[in-house]
C-alpha cells in the first residue's frame, strides 16, 4: 500500500511535467469550450434540449477532459514506459503490475478532478456555471467515467506496439469522440448518420451520463450502465494483455 | 557454501524458439559469478527467469530458497537488479528515483551517491544524465536496499575506462561486504577481472563453467614465447625441434614460438643449452577471451594460432 502511494505521488508529479498532458488535458478543453460555447452560444436553445447553449457545453466538457486523459495521455504515457523498459525496471524493483495500474487509475481520477476544476473556473468566469440538478449522480458519473476511460487507456497502452503508435491511435480515437461525443456541434446540427455513429462512441455516454443529471434533463442511468460496461470490458482486456 | 541461486533444467521458449535449453546454474554466497556468451546466447533470459520477470517453461529456479514466480514481492526486497534495456522515466530526478525505490532496509543515500559520483546530480532529470551517470544511478538503485544478491546485466556498457574501473571497484567492495553478485557481460576482461567463476553459454546451453583460470587451462592450454631473433643466431629448426613446440614463426625481428605450456620450460632450457639467452624473452599466456573463443568455436580451435597458420620452420 505504501509503495502504491509512492508510485501515485511520483506518477502524478511526472505527468504534470509532460507537455503533452498539460496541452491536452488542461489547455485543449478550456480553449475549445471557450471557442465552441462562444460560437454556438447565441444559437437557438431548441438545438440543446431547451438548455442555454453555453451551459450545455460547460456541462459537456468534463467528458472532454476524461477523453483526453483516457484516449491520449494514459496510452501514450504507458506505451512509452513499456517501450523504454520503465515497466520492466518497476517490476524488477518489486512493484507488482497491479500497483502500477492502480497508480495510473488514481492519477487519471485526480487529474480529471483537477483539470475539471480549472476548466469550470475559467468557463464559469466567462459563461457562468449551470446549477447542478443532482450533485450525487453527476459526481458518480464523473468518477465512473474517469475510471472507465483510464482503464481504456491502460488497455490501449498495453496492446499498442510503441509510443508513436499510441499517439496515432489515441488521437484518431480522441478527435471523433470529442467532436461527435459532446464537445463538437450541437446534436441537431449533426446529420442522422453522425448521430448514429455518436451513439456507438463510449465518450458520448460519459458525456450524457454527466450532462443529464447535471442539467436535470434525465437521470443518465442507461448511459452510466454503458460506461460501466466499458470499464468492465477494458479491465478484462487489460488483465489478458498484461499476462507475463 | 550456501547456494544463493539454484537453477535446474531451466527451459524457456519464445514461440517455437528454444532460447534457454536445460540450463543448470549455481551461485554460492559471497561469489561473483559471470554469465558469458555472445548476443542471443540466452544469458538475459536466464537472469530474467531468476529475477522473476519471466516464467520458466520447464525446470526450477530457487533464489535464496524462494521461488521467484510465487514469492516475488518477498524476494525482490532481497535482490537488487540492474537489467538490460530498462530505463527510468525521462523526467524523474535522481533524488526522486531514490525515494521511489528505497525500502525499509535502505542504506544511507548520501554515502551511496557520493561513492558513485552522483551527489551533485540529485536534482537532475534522468534524461539529462550521461550514459555513465545513468549506469551509476542504476547501480545505486540496485544496491540501495542492501540486497543479498545483485544481478547486473551489461552493467558497464557505454562507460569510459575510468568509470568502468570505478564500477569494478564498487562491485569488489560489494562482494567483500558479503553480497553475492551475478554478472552478465560480454566483456571478457571484465569477467576475468571480477569473477570468481564464469559460466559460458551459447545457443541457450551452458558450455562450461569454472574459475577463469581453470577455463583458460582447459580451453586455451597454449603459450607463446617471443624474443629478439637478430642476436640469437638461432635457426627455426633449432626451436621447432623442442618438445611441445607446435609452431615457430619469424615475426619481423622477433621469434614467435608457440606450443603447449610445458614448451615454456623446454624452450628456455634449450636456449640456455645453446648459450643463446635473450634479454627480452616474454611469455604470452592466453586470456579468458582466447579460452571462450576456443570454447565457442568447437573443433576449429580458432583461437589457437598454431591451428591457423603453420608458417615458419617444419614441425
Amino acid at each position: 500500500m505504501k509503495t502504491a502511494l509512492k508510485l501515485i505521488r511520483t506518477e502524478l508529479r511526472l505527468v504534470l511535467r509532460e507537455p503533452l498532458v498539460l496541452a491536452f488535458v488542461f489547455a485543449f478543453p478550456i480553449v475549445t469550450v471557450l471557442v465552441i460555447a462562444g460560437s454556438f452560444g447565441a444559437s437557438d436553445a431548441h438545438s440543446f434540449a431547451n438548455i442555454y447553449p453555453s451551459q450545455w457545453y460547460v456541462a459537456s466538457y468534463l467528458a472532454v477532459v476524461i477523453g483526453a486523459i483516457g484516449l491520449v495521455m494514459v496510452p501514450v504515457h504507458l506505451a512509452a514506459y513499456r517501450e523504454r523498459g520503465v515497466l520492466r525496471r518497476f517490476s524488477a524493483a518489486g512493484f507488482p503490475r497491479w500497483s502500477f495500474a492502480a497508480a495510473e487509475l488514481a492519477v487519471g481520477v485526480i487529474l480529471t478532478l483537477v483539470a475539471s476544476a480549472v476548466l469550470l473556473v475559467v468557463a464559469g468566469l466567462v459563461y457562468g456555471l449551470p446549477p447542478v440538478s443532482s450533485p450525487l449522480a453527476t459526481a458518480a458519473a464523473v468518477l465512473l467515467g474517469a475510471v472507465a476511460f483510464t482503464s481504456v487507456g491502460l488497455l490501449l497502452g498495453a496492446v499498442v506496439p510503441n509510443a508513436r503508435a499510441a499517439q496515432g491511435i489515441g488521437l484518431l480515437a480522441f478527435f471523433p469522440s470529442f467532436l461527435l461525443g459532446g464537445g463538437g456541434p450541437p446534436p441537431d446540427a449533426m446529420g442522422a448518420g453522425m448521430r448514429h455513429i455518436a451513439r456507438f462512441l463510449p465518450l458520448t455516454h460519459v458525456t450524457s451520463s454527466i450532462r443529464q443529471p447535471w442539467l436535470g434533463i434525465g437521470h443518465g442511468s442507461w448511459d452510466l450502465l454503458v460506461v460501466a460496461g466499458v470499464l468492465l470490458a477494458s479491465a478484462v482486456g487489460w488483465r489478458r494483455a498484461v499476462r507475463l | 557454501m550456501t547456494a544463493v541461486v539454484t537453477v535446474k533444467d531451466l527451459c524457456k521458449r519464445y514461440g517455437d524458439r528454444l532460447v534457454v535449453d536445460h540450463v543448470d546454474l549455481d551461485v554460492h554466497e559471497g561469489e561473483i559469478v559471470g554469465l558469458l556468451g555472445r548476443n542471443g546466447a540466452g544469458k538475459t533470459t536466464t537472469v530474467e527467469c531468476i529475477s522473476g520477470l519471466r516464467r520458466p517453461d520447464e525446470g526450477s529456479v530457487r533464489v535464496l530458497g524462494l521461488d521467484p514466480q510465487h514469492d516475488g514481492p518477498q524476494l525482490r526486497s532481497l535482490v537488487g537488479s540492474q537489467l538490460q534495456d530498462s530505463a527510468l522515466p525521462d523526467r524523474l530526478r535522481v533524488a526522486e528515483a531514490i525515494d521511489l525505490f528505497r525500502g525499509p532496509r535502505a542504506m544511507s543515500v548520501d554515502g551511496l551517491l557520493a561513492a558513485f559520483g552522483l551527489a551533485e546530480h540529485r536534482r537532475q532529470a534522468f534524461s539529462a544524465l550521461s550514459g555513465g551517470q545513468r549506469q551509476r544511478l542504476f547501480l545505486v538503485l540496485a544496491l540501495l536496499n542492501r540486497p543479498k544478491l545483485v544481478i547486473l546485466d551489461e552493467l558497464t556498457q557505454g562507460l569510459d575506462p575510468a568509470a568502468r574501473r570505478d564500477v569494478w571497484d564498487a562491485i569488489r567492495s560489494l562482494r567483500d561486504a558479503g553480497t553475492t553478485v551475478l554478472l552478465v557481460t560480454h566483456y571478457m576482461d571484465e569477467a576475468e577481472a571480477l569473477c570468481d567463476r564464469v559460466v559460458v553459454m551459447d545457443g541457450g546451453r551452458v558450455l562450461d563453467a569454472g574459475a577463469p583460470a581453470t577455463l583458460v587451462d582447459r580451453h586455451a592450454p597454449w603459450a607463446t614465447i617471443r624474443f629478439d631473433a637478430r642476436r640469437s643466431g638461432l635457426r627455426a629448426e633449432d626451436l621447432s625441434a623442442v618438445e611441445g613446440v607446435t609452431r615457430v614463426r619469424l615475426d619481423g625481428t622477433q621469434w614467435d614460438v608457440h606450443g603447449n605450456r610445458r614448451m615454456i620450460a623446454h624452450v628456455c632450457a634449450e636456449l640456455v643449452r645453446l648459450g643463446s639467452v635473450p634479454d627480452d624473452l616474454a611469455v604470452v599466456m592466453p586470456d579468458l577471451e582466447a579460452a571462450v573463443v576456443a570454447l565457442l568455436a568447437p573443433g576449429s580451435d580458432a583461437a589457437d594460432p598454431s591451428q591457423l597458420e603453420l608458417t615458419g620452420g617444419a614441425r
